[in-house]
């Protein structure tokens, strides 16, 4: 007989073997069950160091995961939020999220004793499930219907696949009243005709399908929903497709700010996602930073942004990323605008830039695209222009092609492990530099018998401040409390019992004085949740 | 036998006790003008009720009334009360939801109370009046009255029992950490006389500015720097409290803060640039039930909210960045009603917010006209003019009218104490129920004229009806059949921020029992001009059918037989006409 506790080693064992050979054994991205089997795999492999919550379950009736990293208490320590699958397009993000949780558990577990990490791998998992259906197609919103057009009736021009490739393209139909052309760099691109180049358009390009509700526009209104990452309140888009009748219209978006704000200890988030101020950092702007309505990064965080974003390319190897702030309802500059935190954007990958034997590479984007797929011999990139008939255009030829639908966001499989390793080492450097309030030259001096005086500097023993710029205005970021806790025959002569501490800038402090009547021992405490805290006691004279 | 005819008297008696004490012998009275002379409800509106006094008023108009009301819970508040409504209309004519609605509030500020009273009256004053008044029995027939007479059930109700001054809170009742200590609520006030009210502290100070009136020891007379002082000066130390956390201050953290009229989805901003502003849009359970409630009823084309106070109609933008939202076509409506409510509220003005008042975001109006295209006022109840219908009277007129109409009432004398930090003071002032919210003598007539400034807001909701079917041969067999639909009303079926956005669906005017070969808006009837719709022809699509105007549309029908038509319009309500 086996008892129990030789039965669990083995138990455990299987069960890693198993993981990991499920792992190895993955060659293309996770669907939402996949990842989610992948998530509660990882979670009870490492118990005691992380713990899984469901946040909500959405309309369309996927569970959205929390994943906590830590060890001990939780809520106690400095945190980094991660928050993937902000858009339906980048299946990358999920993947990635999942990959650096259990690099962390698996190589990084020293981490957890000073940085909590909570975990949403997947804010779009409505949206992400389009890679794995049977038409491949983009479409970011959630299960609400919508009426995307605004015209009373609901989904009622969606896509259609019209040369069955179980892919939604493009079509470009050969017509004078058209506005494009072909390139001459690569045929296959069409670009639009620049009238003062002396180029007449010959083509309509348009998306694939057919117009069902006959209102002259294409697949306008089909099953649309509502966008996780067009759904905040910063710059929201109002009446746009996609973004809701009202800001935090969806219970996804609500649960995890609802969650978020429960967290006092999260000082950084960052998304996994389309937007990127790593790579490039946010610019000041003096108009935008100083108006009431800000619009602009504050000088400060800027001048912060700048210092992450070098690390950043440094130890991620990339280069080249095209610029991407956010189009407005997103989550990134949600978290910083309206949130205050420490607010790190990244979409962990885009197309490396191809350079020909005169090492200059493609001005446009998917021819450069297309150069990148050849080298790196990836099939399917693109699918070839093919004649189609067309109810709209009877009369006219009709070709449907054009780049696969998210092999332009998304690398090749093969390659996410590696980029989820340098992102995993980025974000452990980043919790290295976390906040830290720290009480350093404690002073202890007898002025008069029963008088003692105290000099203490609260010190930020971390890289970054307590508080960015924006940060210290918002009210979701505690103040760094300083308290002495006294004994009924104390009295504070000098000084106050409680101070409240805006800020402290990364490796900085602030000295206090107190004369205190009294004898025996007195409790000081400084620091709030998200920047940790330290106390001691004092001996009066 | 006996005890079963006793257990029919004593049921009966229950049942018709409540309508017994409310309805008096028809001998007995004498109807004044304009108010219903012997209700099935009788109310008293000489003073304030509580949450639970609301929603047992609202209970008893609609067991009183079951064709006219149906009243259903809308959500619940933070802390688990029903925030109640009552949707009031002639629900034996139309279907209730289909007809133009208008929505009202009250009290979405805790301590601005009197809109619940301004609600329950004209909760009463609909009810107790249909088939006695032509006019509300018209507008009944043809219009829905969404009454929610508080959207704030939990701080009504601590404004009402718990310490307060008349300016708080304003908050709702979710604990928020004001001063980022790390404690909620922690330091809020302290009612040191126990009067229930929140008044001032002084303390006698040889360098105080200020010294007791010796004319009226209520009063306190503020010096300036060429006074010569020959009496006991004193020094204000701020409304009622203790440092309850030992940080130094004092009422730094008390309930709340928050404010619900920072928490709407039109143009929101955090609290760092909204002061007051939650989490995020609806990010409050009361503002997100009112939301819900109003998304799912299309046909809400007005709306009305009550705060106090000051004496003002208020129209948006709240805020100044958000000027271009109010476009000059929807302006002119909003100033002929909010015009018209400056003749009929004496002393009240007719402003807007972001010039008049302050800049703000977040707010309720903003939100109902933005985001949906709905004409919304917010009525600020009672102001000094209201003392002696004098718009001259001066600050200090409420202690002449403390004196002379209140007989004291609304004042607690000062009085000494002991208070922990500033060791002996005094403590008194005017209480929380003064000020701001209506005296009670008063309150009735307050309620009256802001309810006839929503009627004649709501009377110029969109009014339609299908004036003229002719028909016209062509050759063929085919006929021509034009269709006239008037609007009699101020309101379009579409305000032009709804145009600008396509925030409600288009109008649809069809047909049936016809053969349709071809339909068209006519614009220009006189020289022909028209826009043919290409595709469903029979469903007309109609972007908007304007105020006090009329739209024509014209279809080409194959035979003779006879037709219904059919407007359909999300805010101007659905209506049909067969043809002759």
């Amino acid at each position: 007989m086996f008892n129990k506790k030789q039965m669990l080693p083995i138990f455990l064992g299987a069960l890693i073997c198993f993981t990991s050979l499920q792992i190895s054994a993955q060659s293309d991205y996770s669907n939402y069950s996949k990842l989610s089997q992948k998530i509660k795999n990882l979670q009870s492999s490492y118990s005691s160091l992380s713990k899984l919550e469901e946040i909500t379950t959405t309309v369309g009736g996927h569970k959205i995961w929390a994943l906590t990293l830590s060890r001990g208490n939780a809520d106690n320590k400095p945190a980094i939020a991660i928050v993937s699958g902000v858009s339906g397009k980048h299946i990358l993000g999920p993947e990635m999220a999942v990959n650096i949780a259990e690099n962390i558990l698996k190589n990084h577990a020293d981490a957890l004793d000073k940085t909590t990490f909570y975990i949403f791998p997947n804010m779009s998992p409505n949206a992400t499930e389009n890679y794995f259906s049977s038409v491949k197609h983009y479409n970011n919103g959630n299960a609400k219907n919508t009426d995307d057009d605004r015209d009373g009736d609901v989904n009622e021009d969606p896509f259609d696949d019209l040369n069955k490739d179980g892919m939604i393209t493009m079509m470009r139909i050969e017509d004078v009243t058209g506005d494009y052309i072909k390139l001459k760099e690569d045929e296959r691109i069409l670009v639009k005709a620049d009238k003062n180049k002396g180029e007449l358009g010959k083509y309509k390009l348009i998306s694939e399908g057919i117009d069902n509700d006959k209102d002259g526009k294409f697949n306008e209104d089909g099953k649309g929903g509502i966008q996780f990452n067009k759904n905040f309140s910063f710059n929201y888009p109002y009446f746009k497709p996609g973004a809701g009748e009202h800001p935090l219209s969806e219970k996804e978006n609500r649960a995890l700010l609802d969650y978020l704000y429960e967290k006092w200890n999260i000082f950084s988030i960052i998304t996994l996602g389309p937007e990127n101020n790593l790579s490039n950092p946010l610019k000041y702007n003096a108009g935008g930073a100083k108006k009431r309505v800000v619009t602009s990064i504050l000088k400060d965080d800027a001048a912060l942004n700048k210092f992450l974003s070098g690390k950043y390319n440094k130890i991620t190897g990339t280069k080249d990323a095209p610029v991407s702030t956010g189009k407005g309802g997103d989550f990134f500059q949600w978290s910083y605008f309206h949130f205050g935190k420490l607010a790190l954007s990244t979409p962990g990958w885009w197309v490396p830039k191809v350079k020909d034997s005169a090492k200059k590479s493609a001005k446009n984007k998917y021819v450069n695209y297309l150069n990148w797929a050849k080298k790196e011999n990836i099939s399917n990139a693109f699918v070839d222009w093919t004649s189609a008939n067309h109810p709209d255009f009877p009369n006219q030829k009709v070709e449907v092609g054009g780049i696969s639908p998210y092999k332009m966001s998304n690398p090749p499989f093969s390659m996410v492990a590696d980029i989820s390793k340098k992102h995993t080492d980025f974000i452990l450097e980043i919790a290295k530099m976390q906040p830290n309030i720290t009480l350093q030259n404690l002073k202890t001096e007898s002025v008069s018998k029963g008088l003692s005086r105290v000099t203490v500097d609260v010190h930020n023993s971390g890289l970054l401040p307590t508080h960015t710029e924006m940060g210290k205005r918002s009210r979701w970021l505690r103040k760094i409390k300083v308290e002495l806790k006294l004994n009924k025959n104390q009295e504070v002569i000098s000084g106050q019992k409680i101070t409240l501490v805006t800020s402290i800038d990364g490796d900085s402090s602030q000295q206090f004085t107190w004369l205190i009547k009294g004898s025996g021992n007195v409790v000081l405490e400084a620091g709030t949740s998200h920047t940790g805290s330290d106390s001691t006691t004092i001996n009066l004279k | 036998m006996k005890i079963n005819r006793n257990i029919i008297k004593s049921l009966l008696l229950v049942f018709l006790f409540p309508l017994a004490i409310g309805a008096q012998n028809a001998n007995e009275i004498f109807r004044a003008a304009g108010s219903p002379h012997n209700p099935k409800v009788q109310i008293s509106f000489n003073r304030y009720y509580t949450s639970e006094g609301l929603a047992a008023l609202g209970k008893k108009i609609a067991a009183a009334h079951p064709n006219l009301v149906k009243r259903q819970s809308i959500g619940k508040s933070a802390k688990g009360l029903d925030i109640w409504m009552l949707a009031i209309t002639n629900y034996k004519k139309g279907k209730a939801d289909r007809k133009p609605g208008f929505y009202l509030d009250g009290n979405i500020h805790s301590n601005e109370i009197q809109g619940g009273e301004i609600s329950i009256y004209t909760a009463w004053y609909l009810t107790e009046n249909f088939n006695d008044n032509e006019y509300i029995t018209k507008m009944l027939n043809d219009r829905v009255f969404y009454i929610v007479p508080t959207i704030n059930p939990d701080a009504r109700n601590n404004f009402m029992k718990e310490p307060n001054s008349g300016s708080s809170p304003r908050s709702g009742m979710i604990a928020l950490d004001d001063d980022r200590d790390g404690l909620f609520d922690e330091d809020g006030y302290d009612d040191i006389n126990g009067d229930g009210s929140i008044t001032r502290m002084r303390r006698k100070s040889d360098h105080g500015d200020f010294i007791v009136d010796p004319q009226d020891p209520r009063k306190m007379i503020q010096l300036g720097p060429d006074d010569i002082v020959t009496t006991q000066r004193y020094e204000y130390l701020g409304s009622e409290g203790i440092d309850n956390d030992g940080d130094g201050r004092i009422n730094e953290d008390t309930h709340g803060y928050y404010d619900p009229n920072r928490d709407w989805g039109w143009k929101w901003q955090p609290d760092y640039i909204q002061r007051g502003a939650y989490k995020h849009p609806f990010s409050l359970p009361e503002t997100r039930a009112v939301a819900d409630f109003v998304l799912a009823h299309p046909n809400i084309a007005g709306a009305q909210s009550f705060h106090n106070s000051g004496g003002m109609i208020l129209r948006g933008p709240g805020a100044e960045e958000d000027l271009a939202t109010y476009n000059r076509a929807d302006i002119r409506i909003y100033d002929a009603i909010g015009k018209k409510g400056e003749k009929m509220l004496p002393g009240y003005r007719y402003l807007t917010v972001y010039k008049d008042l302050y800049s703000v975001f977040g707010g309720e109006l903003d939100w109902f006209y933005g985001s949906r295209g709905i004409y919304t006022f917010t009525n600020e109840i009672f102001s000094s003019f209201a003392y002696y219908k004098d718009k001259n009277g001066g600050r200090d007129q409420i202690y002449d009218f403390d004196k002379e109409l209140l007989m004291n009432d609304a004042f607690t004398p000062w009085a000494e104490f002991n208070h922990p930090t500033y060791g002996k003071i005094e403590v008194g002032g005017f209480k929380k129920n003064i000020g701001r919210a209506t005296p009670g003598f008063m309150l009735e007539e307050e309620a009256h004229r802001n309810m006839a400034f929503t009627f004649y807001h709501a009377y110029h909701m969109p009014n339609l009806s299908i004036a003229d079917i002719s028909e016209k041969k062509l050759s063929g067999g085919l006929k021509e059949v034009t269709v006239t639909i008037k609007n009699d009303r101020l309101m379009p079926t579409h305000a032009s921020q709804d145009l600008k956005y396509n925030i409600s669906r288009p109008d649809y005017v069809s047909i049936s029992g016809a053969n349709v070969v071809a339909g068209m808006l006519v614009t220009d009837a006189d020289f022909n001009v028209t826009q043919e719709q290409k595709v469903n022809p029979a469903k007309m699509r109609i972007r908007n059918i304007p105020g006090n105007g009329v739209i024509k549309v014209r279809w080409i029908v194959k035979g003779n037989s006879k037709f219904t038509v059919t407007v359909d319009s999300e805010k101007g309500g659905l209506i049909t006409k067969r043809s002759n």
